[in-house]
């Protein structure tokens, strides 16, 4: 056996280690939630059906809808194929003893019933992460990174951190509504939702606020050349149930990486519903500077995400 | 019935090992999370026949190297449009172990990538990974060989001459 790859191995173990699962008594909560909430909603469409108004309808109930038969025993795998292809469509009922692809859907949105009491979420689905408008959009599909939130703020540390529950991280580009498209993305975001144990989010953007506040200016990368980065509070209203808006500023350098006498600027925005905190990091494209409009109407897009998730 | 005490408890002693695999597997601590999580909501929601199976363990790893093999395709998408033009990769700290061999394992097909994991987190032999994937072992060797090979042009200083399948049977 390879030493060093079992070493790699290793660290890879107690990297994966450093994150953990929900408890089960949880996990098992949430798939028997979701399976009655599957079963009134075939309930449903059943009723409908029967009163000659559901034509379709129950087509998007069929998936794992109910119990599945308990497995025989482990099941032959179906040939995997040696490098990626276009996925084959989920069945509409796993077979028994062979356990299924399919869309995997662990972070399903809670939904509350009429007459009772949601538990608290547990995850953050994909739901938590605003549409883009149309006008931004450059065509290129978000996509799920397991990388920073936010900025590093001098060797500011956040205590709020052992009260997270689940945090997930989205890269997403953006054009302003006036570039016409084919043309190369105006900015990018690092957009992160994370959700807190009760009263943890609120300590978070206290924490924010004091990095930033004790990090006035920092070494900082232009154009591969050592430069310094200036930080700052800016005044925030408006935004969820308490937000906190920061800038950077990096003297800007032109592609041979002498200064321009210009700036380039990053607008980080956390804001706070409820027990959940989402972050848009702008992040710029090729030397772009961040647009204050443009970050103000995406942050009302991920409030309102985040309201209709918790909702 | 199903019974949520012995999967309560089947749950404690296997998700540690689960989440290294599905990490190892996926490349991605939050797919990792996801991917083993739903894992579990299906075993859960067939615990009354799983429970008695001789080998739930190895029917749940099945689930998750399927469910990665999924969602792996549908990323490898989105990863490849952004790769041509979306923002820089973020960069990994350097030396960090664990970070240039998820890098280099997300460069790996699938059944490669299970393959290792199998062996160097589970320590199972070429033998016993043919029996769970149910491929004849010379496939197994196939696939473990090819993978070191390839890690070992992705990941400089791991000695070519130890990435050899002699080692695994």
């Amino acid at each position: 056996m390879s030493r060093e790859l079992s070493e790699l191995y290793r660290s890879l173990a107690e990297d994966a280690d450093e994150h953990t699962l929900a408890v089960p008594d949880d996990l098992r909560r949430r798939v028997d939630r979701r399976a009655r909430l599957r079963m009134a909603g075939a309930a449903l469409g059943s009723a409908l059906l029967v009163g000659g108004l559901a034509t379709g309808t129950g087509l998007v109930l069929a998936e794992e809808r109910g119990p599945l038969a308990p497995p025989a025993a482990v099941g032959p795998p179906a040939t995997v194929p040696a490098s990626p292809t276009v996925p084959a469509p989920p069945p509409a009922t796993a077979a028994p003893g062979v356990p299924t692809g399919g869309s995997p859907r662990a972070t399903g949105k809670p939904t509350v019933t009429a007459g009772s009491t949601a538990a608290p979420p547990r995850s953050v689905p994909d739901g938590a992460f605003f549409v883009q408008a149309a006008g931004n959009r450059t065509g290129v599909t978000p996509v799920f990174r397991d990388t920073q939130a936010l900025p590093a703020l001098c060797d500011a540390r956040y205590r709020s951190d052992a009260g997270i529950v689940q945090r997930r991280t989205r890269i997403l580009t953006y054009k302003l509504p006036r570039t016409p498209k084919g043309y190369v993305p105006d900015g990018s975001y690092a957009n992160t939702v994370t959700l807190y144990r009760p009263g943890r989010a609120d300590e978070f953007l206290r924490e924010l606020r004091a990095a930033v506040r004790g990090c006035p200016a920092q070494p900082g990368v232009g154009g591969g050349n050592a430069s310094t980065s200036r930080l700052r509070l800016l005044a925030d209203d408006g935004f969820g149930d308490g937000s906190v808006l920061f800038e950077i500023r990096t003297p800007a350098r032109d592609v041979d990486g002498n200064p321009t006498g210009g700036e380039e600027v990053r607008l980080v925005r956390a804001i706070r519903v409820d027990d959940a905190v989402t972050v848009l990091w702008e992040q710029g494209w090729e030397g772009t500077s961040s647009t204050r409009s443009q970050v103000d109407a995406d942050s009302r897009r991920a409030v309102d995400a985040i309201a209709d998730w918790l909702r | 019935m199903r019974d949520a005490t012995s999967f309560d408890e089947f749950y404690r002693s296997t998700s540690r090992r689960m989440l290294r695999y599905g990490y190892a597997v996926a490349g991605d601590h939050t797919e990792a999370q996801d991917l083993v999580q739903e894992a579990y909501a299906r075993a859960w929601r067939q615990w009354g026949g799983l429970a008695a199976h001789p080998a739930p363990e190895a029917w749940l790893r099945l689930v998750v190297a399927r469910l990665a093999t999924d969602r792996w395709r549908r990323l490898h998408r989105w990863r490849a449009a952004l790769s041509r033009t979306g923002p820089p990769e973020p960069v990994p700290p350097p030396n960090e172990d664990a970070v240039l061999l998820r890098g280099a394992l997300r460069r790996l097909p699938a059944v490669q990538r299970q393959a290792l994991a199998l062996h160097y987190l589970f320590d199972m032999s070429v033998r016993d990974i043919a029996r769970e994937a149910q491929v004849p072992a010379g496939t197994v060797k196939s696939w473990l060989s090819r993978g070191r090979a390839r890690l070992a042009t992705l990941l400089p200083g791991l000695p070519a001459e130890e990435l050899e399948a002699n080692d695994v049977a």
